[in-house]
């Protein structure tokens, strides 16, 4: 009997610290940068660095002297990235990989909807906390590209919600197993008409939500010094890239459950391989060729952009979901 | 009448009544010389107050066991008297779960406030009258929503009214003080003359006041005259919920009056008027199946919500921001009571409730600042986190539990709230009730857009040097503040329990009119219905929790073992240039971001939204009274063409 309670534990556990959730987010995440920086320099006839530059760079950072600044808030200043990190990995743990869910029955798409805003509002905190004024002006870029996203997110999940309860009779469908399960059995959903529109737009969403360019108004180094991060060094640093790579990670294996859950053969290992490939060619095309053919936008622009263009797209979807087409 | 008989519990809810009106009456008797302890002005009268807020609190949970989990619903009639020639002719109070939901938050938010008054009001002249507004404020609204019938609503209302107004106008040096209790007593007293007018005409056609014989005789024989009364009711509680479009008032309300009565006026005032139009609309009227009159709610909700929301995304001044965000949440409320069904009743009273508290704790958290401070305005403040750093987290809390962060309450509340709207939308089709849930998911990211703009502009940023004395607030303030972020967490935590034994009985009585007119000894054709709390998500907060807790402790873990906080210098006064803050080389200069352009980019293309709404809200009370009586012409004709 406390064998079988410590082996559900460890296995527990293991899905928290292990697979689906920390190594495999740091590998995966840090590897899919890696591939984006190297595909953007080739875009750009740069050589560019090794693809495993990113896993350098981490240990390199939480080599060195963090420095607090003196106008700081210590506690909320270190705490804020660590919560950040926490926060997106357990985000990642109820994504599901093909029927495959860690935790199904906590959270649904209302729920990752917010706890999507936890990293970015950890974010925000820690550069409040900083107290330098270009990390003002960051977090006031950052919460507006929040608000952008947060409209087209809303309209995607809700066109979901309905497309699935319609397909599964119960009327409206939040919880992320029943869209994985009906994904398995009637096929991807980016196969229906009426979602292709949720899909671009959702796929428009992910470099905004990973403060990608051209929509990194937020961090913009060579204008606001980073914008956030201006006043972190050291192991809050790392933490805070390895956030930004986990990130891609998690929106680009979202877009894979939403609109290609039905992609799969039933072997778990083979599905997260064939998800991570997934996600690959998801970051090669919407992260980092948008990233090499465009320039940044101002924030006000892409304000307008995310709340015209992609709600647009997504309201069509929603409208389309709702007639049951 | 022995004792035991007193302390029979069908006297509970005279009794949570009348200790506040009698600790008003005591504290008003112990004369207005204040007291020489420089920490407590106001002397005993203050624990008087304290110690009838707490009783009243105690008699109400008392009353938790039979009424919420027995599914009793005491009928008091005062002095024994009760129906005879089958009129009703006595004051009866009737106490039904819904009564008592409303009840324990007024009673819980009293009693808190009128703990950290007694630390707060120190800076105040005449602090013993305080205490007997204070008593009467609180007694009124209790009243209200433990009353029976219909007059005694009134009463009550009147009693509130005038308890509020010259609550907010108690400082009276305050710039805008006197104006804003102005306001609100020219708009108050329209609401509360239409309240009147209603029940007069009820009165002149139906020959009682009782509620539960009014709920008896109305719905088969509506008139004209009926109709218009529901009107006036209506707006008459409107004005006392400051919902659109009474939002105005609130702002000035609470941007004037003491932070002790900004709680109640937003926890308290504000639910009282939302008990109002729930007890009318459903119990009175029983416009449950109506889906025009649930269209007009949920509308007016929605409206509530994203206006102010917006409001308060424009507003500079810490409490302003904080009242416009109230009436947003209040928002949420009717548009989720105006559904009409029991995930829709359960979720606006689970937000209610989530309302009274995280509201009530910003503004302590707001109160806090301006006691050690001297203003609330944003563009002033900055880094006092350094200065008073538990009034910040117990700020954050409150913070995080108004923007919907999980794991806190008013996610909890606001997540059933979104699947209320969207399966009725996907019930009727209608495609307006889908946009209320998106409407509403969008104000719960602007609302968190408006509390990083405070917390920003307030408690992190760069410290003032004319800041640089300012001390934490005393303990009893804290003590106020601490208890309503405990319950902020624990409601939060545990919806299931929250949903089970306080709003799903309460649901259940609104959807039970009969049993309520049968209670009282009057005889009602409807039937026992219990309502469908089914609903489309999951959300375990507490296992979530627990894998939050693992995740941070491992990422903690390792980021200490990698000398995560590596700096080892001694940091004094005179830092080294290397931990100042960067600025590319050049000297440190004070450049705190202040509130007012925070989200520029969002503002900027919303301009002429902004400068609209700006030229609307002109802040002469002569236009607020004209909405006033714009808003009985339009609700009178709307009554007229549906009912």
């Amino acid at each position: 009997m406390t064998s079988s309670i410590l082996v559900t534990a460890l296995q527990y556990l293991g899905y928290i610290l292990i697979f689906p959730g920390f190594l495999f987010c740091f590998l995966c995440g840090n590897l899919l940068i890696g591939i984006d920086r190297k595909l953007v320099a080739r875009m750009q006839k740069r050589v560019g660095p090794p693809i495993l530059q990113p896993f350098y760079d981490f240990f390199k950072l939480c080599g060195k002297e963090t420095i607090i600044p003196a106008a700081a808030s210590k506690t909320t200043f270190l705490l804020a990235p660590l919560v950040g990190l926490a926060a997106l990995v357990v985000l990642q743990l109820f994504i599901p990989i093909r029927g495959f869910s860690a935790f199904s029955g906590t959270a649904d798409i209302i729920v990752l909807l917010y706890l999507l805003l936890i990293p970015a509002l950890a974010g925000i905190l820690g550069a409040a906390a900083s107290g330098s004024p270009y990390a003002g002006v960051g977090l006031s870029r950052e919460m507006v590209t929040v608000i952008a996203c947060e409209l087209p997110l809303v309209l995607v999940l809700l066109a979901i919600a309905k497309a699935v309860g319609d397909g599964t009779g119960a009327g409206l469908c939040f919880s992320m197993g029943a869209i994985s399960e009906y994904q398995i059995a009637h096929g991807s959903l980016i196969c229906k008409a009426s979602m292709i529109p949720a899909a671009i737009a959702f796929l428009m969403v992910i470099p905004g939500e990973t403060g990608n360019h051209p929509f990194d108004a937020a961090e913009a180094e060579t204008e606001i010094c980073e914008g956030m991060l201006a006043e972190y060094s050291g192991a809050p640093l790392a933490v805070y890239k390895l956030t930004h790579a986990v990130k891609v990670l998690t929106l680009t294996s979202l877009f894979v459950a939403l609109f290609l859950g039905g992609v799969g053969v039933g072997i778990p290992a083979v599905d997260a391989l064939i998800v991570f490939a997934l996600c690959i060619v998801v970051t090669a095309i919407f992260i980092s060729l948008v990233h090499a053919v465009t320039a940044r936008l101002k924030i006000e622009q892409l304000f307008k952009y995310y709340w015209t263009v992609v709600s647009g797209l997504a309201l069509v979807s929603l409208v389309l979901a709702w007639y049951g087409l | 009448m022995n004792l035991m008989n007193l302390m029979d519990y069908h006297h509970f809810p005279i009794y949570s009544i009348m200790v506040l009106f009698l600790g008003a009456f005591v504290v008003a008797a112990c004369g207005t010389k204040p007291s020489k302890n420089l920490k407590n002005p106001a002397g005993a009268r203050a624990w008087i107050a304290l110690l009838a807020t707490a009783l009243s609190l105690f008699f109400l949970i008392c009353l938790v066991k039979p009424v919420m989990l027995g599914g009793e619903i005491i009928a008091y009639w005062m002095g024994n008297r009760a129906i005879a020639g089958g009129y009703a002719i006595g004051i009866a109070l009737e106490v039904d779960a819904l009564s008592l939901f409303f009840g324990l938050l007024i009673a819980t938010a009293v009693f808190v406030s009128c703990l950290y008054s007694i630390r707060y009001m120190v800076h105040d002249d005449c602090v013993p009258q305080y205490y007997t507004l204070y008593c009467m404020l609180a007694g009124g609204v209790l009243g209200l929503v433990l009353s029976g019938d219909i007059f005694n609503m009134f009463v009550m209302v009147e009693i509130l009214t005038f308890a509020a107004v010259a609550l907010t106008a108690f400082r009276t040096k305050v710039y805008g003080a006197l104006e804003a209790a102005f306001k609100y007593l020219v708009v108050g007293c329209m609401g509360s003359t239409a309240i009147l007018a209603g029940v007069i005409m009820l009165y002149a056609q139906y020959h009682t006041l009782n509620l539960a014989q009014l709920a008896t005789l109305i719905p088969g024989s509506m008139n004209n005259a009926t109709k218009l009364a529901f009107a006036f009711l209506y707006i008459g509680f409107s004005t006392k919920a400051f919902i659109v479009p009474f939002h105005p008032l609130a702002a000035d309300a609470h941007g004037a009056a003491p932070a002790s009565i900004s709680v109640l006026i937003s926890g308290v005032l504000t639910k009282s008027g939302i008990y109002g139009i729930i007890r009318i609309t459903y119990f009175l009227f029983q416009t449950m199946g109506l889906g025009t009159m649930q269209f007009m709610l949920v509308f007016i909700g929605s409206v509530s919500m994203f206006v102010c929301v917006t409001m308060a995304l424009a507003q500079h001044d810490f409490k302003r921001l904080l009242a416009y965000h109230s009436i947003s949440q209040i928002g949420y409320v009717l548009a989720a009571v105006g559904l009409a069904s029991g995930l829709g009743f359960s979720a606006g009273l689970y937000h209610a409730m989530n309302h009274t508290l995280f509201k009530g704790l910003l503004f302590l958290a707001a109160g806090a600042v301006l006691h050690e401070t001297g203003t609330t305005d944003l563009g002033k403040l900055g880094g006092l986190s350094k200065k008073m750093p538990h009034t910040t987290v117990l700020f954050l809390v409150g913070a995080f539990s108004i923007s919907g962060v999980p794991p806190f309450n008013g996610f909890a509340s606001k997540w059933m709230i979104y699947q209320a709207t969207y399966q009725r939308a996907v019930e009727t089709g209608n495609i307006g009730f889908l946009a209320v849930t998106i409407v509403a998911l969008i104000t719960s990211v602007l609302t968190l857009a408006s509390f990083v703009k405070v917390t920003q502009s307030v408690f992190f940023g760069q410290l003032p040097a004319e800041y640089e004395n300012v001390k934490e607030v005393p303990f009893g303030m804290r003590l106020a503040m601490g208890i309503l972020a405990a319950l902020c967490i624990f409601t939060g935590l545990f919806p299931r329990l929250v949903t089970t034994y306080l709003t799903e009985p309460a649901a259940n009585a609104i959807l039970n009119v009969g049993s309520y007119i049968r209670s009282m000894g009057f005889k009602s054709e409807l039937i026992l219905q219990r309502a469908d709390f089914s609903q489309a998500g999951v959300w375990e907060p507490v296992s979530w929790l627990l894998i939050l807790c693992i995740a941070l402790l491992a990422v903690t873990i390792v980021a200490v073992a990698s000398k995560y906080d590596s700096v080892s210098e001694n940091r004094e006064k005179n830092v080294a240039a290397k931990y100042q803050l960067f600025y590319g080389g050049e000297e440190n200069v004070f450049s705190q971001v202040g509130g007012g352009d925070l989200f520029w980019g969002f503002k900027h293309n919303w301009r002429h939204y902004f400068g609209f709404m700006h030229e609307l809200h002109s802040g002469v009370v002569n236009d607020y009274a004209l909405w006033a009586v714009v808003a009985l012409a339009l609700a009178i004709s709307f009554m007229m063409i549906v009912l």
